[in-house]
């Protein structure tokens, strides 16, 4: 693990404290406020770690069962604890199973996302979420939480956000390829928050400087851009991602540019609730649609890519109003389904290619 | 042959064609081979044949999985090239199944020959030749006589299991339990025709689809197809030539013909 | 609407009675096949039941327009609708009797056509290719006026239920209740509570009348008492031998599910647990044969194959004499106080099995498998269902290992039959049976 030096790095030289945390959703604010560094298991991808993956059913996502393999196989040791958001019934399951059935032994910490959060007592328990969250995290971390460190986290996340927003908003005046752009922003995952900063910033400078070198915008939802192959084949077949909906990296900007609540807590909740619509909150469908086709009008995308992790149900329950969506406006779309492989199936690369080639008409008109 | 204008080879996943056309899209040459692992040797032996028969250079389009590997080529993907070869055979617009060996295709193909949207089976070979294929094998049923055997059956025994695996153990009790050896092989295709139907969801009634690949060849498949999906099916010529003139066609110098 | 009304009580009340009776006279007219079966003699009780459903099922032909209508998932605190006057329909029930006749591939195809996964669970597949179709083994569901959502079991009914309020453009209240790591904490119990509130004014505004509070209280009690009662039923199988098998459960569970909390719903339960403790007294056990082996069943019903895979453990002596998934309704009301439904509710139904961690659904494995003194267990790893499934092959091993009782892991999907294969799982089933000798 690549990050494990980095990790030990920032405990030895900075005293921080990590947190493995699984996807999607978390108020990351309160480790940083805390001076905990976050590292976000997505998967990992690949083949699993160890053969802990069998004690998860295989009709259950790889997201899961990589991550019970990962952990079980003393890949997150290097960390302090782990944190499991309820983003899905296999991930709520994965945190018992790891935790009182074996494969994780350090502190086990839970966030729940009230649903349908536009309802006053989805609110109210929201605010007591995060003051649970944060009691568990103080006594990770061994310190209070200072309200006046919590309201600078806010803004330091504001301001990583609005920087993120920059360079997604106006990636096609952005001289950098697909794979170097996400493992920019993907770096965000795992680094200090101040560091990430200071990396997004000096992209932002390339801004309005270039082109990326191919040419025919998409806009791409699903979970998580991985194997960042597909963003290879992407752009070596003509086509660049215009417009992001990936759970792991669009759908966490908040571009809500509202003056926050004096209330640091008020102000914490209202960025949780100011995310792009996500499936695995649950969104309501219709502005989740009118955001999918803001995303995709701002960005001329002519075809959207819709790639998610095989047996993820958030996801594959908008499939079908994301077909009728783009449908309705006769932009072509392609469902690409993956189960964190290492390596895109020769299969998956065709059809990414023929898509490519139909909606760029390379080759098309006889 | 020297009017050959163009060549094209499709590298599938079972067999390696490579074809001439001349500059009206016609067929002049072909040769069919099962795939070779080592691809770039097999490719460059068989264009060079029709290269010396031709007496000259042509320009080469490749598709199929090993397209990349084919030197000097341009190379497109089977969707682009099945939808331009079959434009070509039939003439018009329409929709297309190709059937081969791990692959089944809906290809929707407009008016110039462009594609409008595709489908293809998911990761299992549920929907592919591979699964009568492996069953077919199983029961000892040889393909000279399919389409007679099952025209002949009564009534399909149906398959319900749509894993390979799954619905090779379902036959395997079917036989067990003394259904009729024609039934179970007609239950198998219709099995097969309603996985294909479903990719070919939305297709506009009333339209005649095209059929290519070597599943193609199967008459008792295109017959299950056309009771599936309700409407008449129409086998290209050389059905499993048709990505390999797709290529060719891509590379033809000058307007494409129509 | 008044029209409507009288439909819909003759329905209730005479026809449907009436038509239960015919059908009932048609059964017995007609000549069954003689038929290899391990199983003792259908239970009387089965009649009424059947009568039960269908006049519930038929009532509701007639019941939009003429009461509030409500689709509430199966782990709704119904207690609220059922006192405002609705009628309540189930389509997790539904879809069961989809399952059971076996025409869920075509119902799937259905939405699988509009880019539903087969990956998504089989009930909701089911329903709205019912929907979509004008499929149904019933016949044809009253339109909702109200959709009732409760994630106790899964987050999987949210996204059902709000595809739901799409298609019928009507308000969807939603129970959220928290999933519980180790006790629950007071804010988590605070925010359903805060829900139950919010989901009565929704509820009293669509059904056009106030909450009566005592009546709510009533409900509640009866409620609970139907909930005992369906408990004490499953527990007459603590006997040995069984007087039944702990699958006729699946089917006797219609009422505590649909019809929980009216007096209908207890009185049949009532006729049932006399029937099974006069068994019981008499010594009639569910199985035709010896009782040789006491099974545990775990997750949903294989509804289209119940029959196939008990007939295959019946014919060789092997009794499943108590399951995880019927005890759930034992339980879901089982802490409702009626002095104080709104608190008690909220802990009663957040405590389900489905909503807790996996050491709490060990314990409850290791209970039932003691007190109905169980030497082996079946889990049913459903495709379906992740919150149920996940955690099973663990479970298994601390089964074996803690209990040393035998178990099998069976994969299968609880309602589409594509994802089974008979003749492997009798293999498995075989080898199962054969480890006890």
């Amino acid at each position: 693990m690549t990050r494990e030096p980095y990790i030990r790095r920032q405990r030895d030289e900075h005293g921080r404290k990590s947190v493995a945390v699984l996807p999607v959703h978390y108020p990351k604010e309160l480790l940083t406020a805390l001076d905990l560094l976050a590292v976000e298991v997505w998967g990992p991808p690949g083949a699993p770690r160890s053969d802990a993956a069998g004690r998860i059913q295989a009709y259950v996502c790889s997201v899961v069962r990589n991550a019970l393999a990962f952990l079980a196989s003393g890949g997150a040791d290097v960390v302090d604890a782990a944190l499991f958001p309820h983003t899905c019934d296999s991930i709520q399951q994965l945190a018992t199973l790891a935790s009182d059935f074996g494969g994780w032994k350090k502190p086990t910490l839970t966030f729940l996302h009230p649903k349908d959060p536009g309802r006053p007592s989805a609110r109210r328990f929201l605010v007591a979420e995060l003051h649970a969250l944060a009691g568990r995290l103080e006594a990770l971390a061994g310190r209070r939480l200072d309200p006046e460190r919590l309201t600078a986290a806010i803004a330091l996340h504001d301001e990583i956000d609005l920087h993120r927003a920059a360079l997604l908003d106006g990636r096609a005046t952005l001289p950098l390829d697909d794979r170097a752009l996400y493992a920019l922003l993907r770096r965000g995952e795992w680094l200090w928050p101040e560091e990430h900063l200071a990396e997004l910033q000096a992209a932002r400078a390339k801004l309005g400087t270039g082109r990326p070198a191919a040419s025919i915008p998409v806009l791409v939802t699903g979970y998580v851009p991985e194997p960042s192959a597909i963003l290879e084949i992407l752009n070596g077949a003509g086509a660049f991602v215009a417009a992001d909906d990936y759970a792991a990296v669009g759908r966490r900007v908040v571009r809500d540019r509202r003056a926050p609540a004096t209330d640091p807590w008020e102000a914490l909740a209202d960025r949780q609730l100011a995310a792009p619509p996500c499936p695995t909150r649950v969104a309501d469908q219709g502005p989740r649609m009118r955001h999918l086709e803001g995303l995709a009008e701002r960005s001329g995308a002519r075809g959207v890519l819709v790639h998610v992790v095989k047996f993820c149900e958030p996801e594959l329950f908008d499939v079908p109003a994301i077909r009728r969506t783009f449908e309705a406006r006769g932009i072509p779309l392609l469902y690409l389904e993956g189960e964190l492989e290492a390596q895109l199936s020769g299969q998956a690369v065709t059809r990414i290619e023929a898509f490519v080639e139909m909606i760029s008409g390379a080759g098309g008109a006889a | 042959m020297s009017g050959a204008a163009a060549i094209g080879v499709d590298v599938g996943s079972t067999t390696c064609k490579v074809v001439a056309i001349d500059g009206t899209g016609a067929l002049l040459d072909r040769r069919v081979e099962p795939t070779d692992p080592r691809i770039e040797r097999q490719v460059e032996r068989l264009v060079g044949e029709i290269r010396a028969t031709a007496g000259r250079e042509l320009p080469v389009g490749a598709t199929g999985y090993g397209r990349k590997r084919v030197a000097g080529a341009r190379a497109l993907t089977e969707i682009t090239c099945h939808a331009r070869g079959a434009f070509a055979r039939a003439g018009r617009a329409g929709t297309l199944v190709d059937m081969g060996g791990q692959d089944t295709k809906v290809i929707r193909i407009g008016p110039s020959g462009e594609v409008l949207d595709f489908a293809m089976n998911d990761k299992c070979a549920a929907g592919t030749g591979r699964f009568l294929e492996v069953i077919l094998g199983r029961l000892q049923v040889p393909f000279e006589g399919l389409a007679e055997l099952v025209a002949g059956a009564s009534r399909p025994v149906p398959v319900s299991s749509t894993c390979t695996v799954f619905a090779e153990s379902e036959v395997i009790s079917l036989v067990a339990s003394d259904e009729p050896l024609d039934g179970i092989v007609k239950g198998l295709h219709v099995a097969l025709a309603s996985r294909v139907a479903a990719l070919a969801r939305g297709v506009p009634a009333g339209d005649e689809i095209l059929m290519s690949g070597g599943v193609a060849l199967n008459g008792a498949m295109v017959a299950s197809l056309r009771e599936a999906l309700s409407r008449p099916v129409r086998v290209l010529p050389d059905p499993q030539l048709t990505g390999a003139v797709g290529a060719a066609l891509s590379v033809l110098p000058g307007p494409a013909p129509r | 609407m008044i029209l409507r009304r009288v439909q819909y009580e003759a329905a209730a009340r005479a026809v449907g009675p009436f038509l239960a009776a015919l059908d009932d006279w048609r059964q017995r007219r007609r000549k069954r096949p003689a038929r290899e079966s391990p199983f003792a003699p259908p239970l009387e009780s089965l009649r009424a039941l059947k009568d039960m459903m269908m006049v519930h099922y038929l009532s509701g032909r007639y019941a939009d327009g003429a009461v509030p209508v409500a689709w509430v998932t199966s782990g709704f605190p119904v207690e609220m609708l059922r006192t405002l006057g609705y009628h309540t329909v189930y389509p997790e029930n539904h879809a069961a009797i989809c399952g059971v006749q076996r025409i869920v591939p075509a119902l799937s195809d259905a939405v699988e056509a509009q880019g539903y996964s087969r990956d998504l669970c089989s009930y909701v597949r089911s329903d709205l290719g019912s929907l979509d179709t004008g499929r149904s083994p019933v016949g044809r569901l009253p339109r909702p006026d109200l959709l009732a959502c409760c994630t106790n079991i899964c987050q999987t009914v949210l996204y059902w239920y709000r595809d739901l309020a799409r298609r019928f453009d009507v308000p969807l209240v939603l129970i959220d209740t928290p999933f519980i790591y180790g006790e629950p904490a007071p804010h988590q119990t605070r925010y359903v509570v805060d829900q139950l509130e919010e989901a009565i004014v929704v509820s009293e505004r669509v059904a056009k009348r106030p909450l009566d509070r005592e009546a709510f209280s009533e409900t509640v009690r009866l409620s609970r008492e139907g909930s005992d009662l369906w408990g004490q039923c499953l527990d007459t199988a603590r006997n040995r031998p069984a007087p039944w098998t702990g699958v006729d459960g699946f089917f006797h569970l219609g009422p505590v599910v649909a019809l929980r909390g009216t007096e209908a719903c207890n009185a049949y339960y009532r006729t049932l647990l006399d029937e099974l403790k006069d068994r019981v007294s008499r010594g009639i056990g569910g199985l035709k044969g010896e009782e040789r082996h006491r099974l545990l069943w775990d997750n949903l019903p294989v509804w289209y194959a119940t029959r196939e895979i008990t007939t295959l453990l019946g014919s060789q002596g092997f009794n499943f004499v108590c399951t995880t998934y019927t005890n759930a309704w034992a339980e879901a009301s089982s802490l409702i106080d009626p002095a104080n439904p709104m608190e008690s509710g909220a802990r009663s139904y957040s405590q389900i099995m489905l909503n807790r961690d996996l050491p709490n659904k060990l314990r409850l494995l290791e209970r039932l498998s003691r007190e109905f003194a169980v030497d082996g267990a079946v889990l049913h790893s459903d495709r379906s269902c992740k919150p149920y499934s996940i955690g099973q092959i663990d479970l298994k091993d601390r089964l074996a290992r803690d209990l040393g009782i035998r178990t099998l892991l069976l994969e299968a999907d609880h309602n589409d039959p594509r994802s089974w294969a008979s003749e492997l799982a009798a293999n498995r089933i075989g080898a199962f049976m054969e480890s006890f000798s």
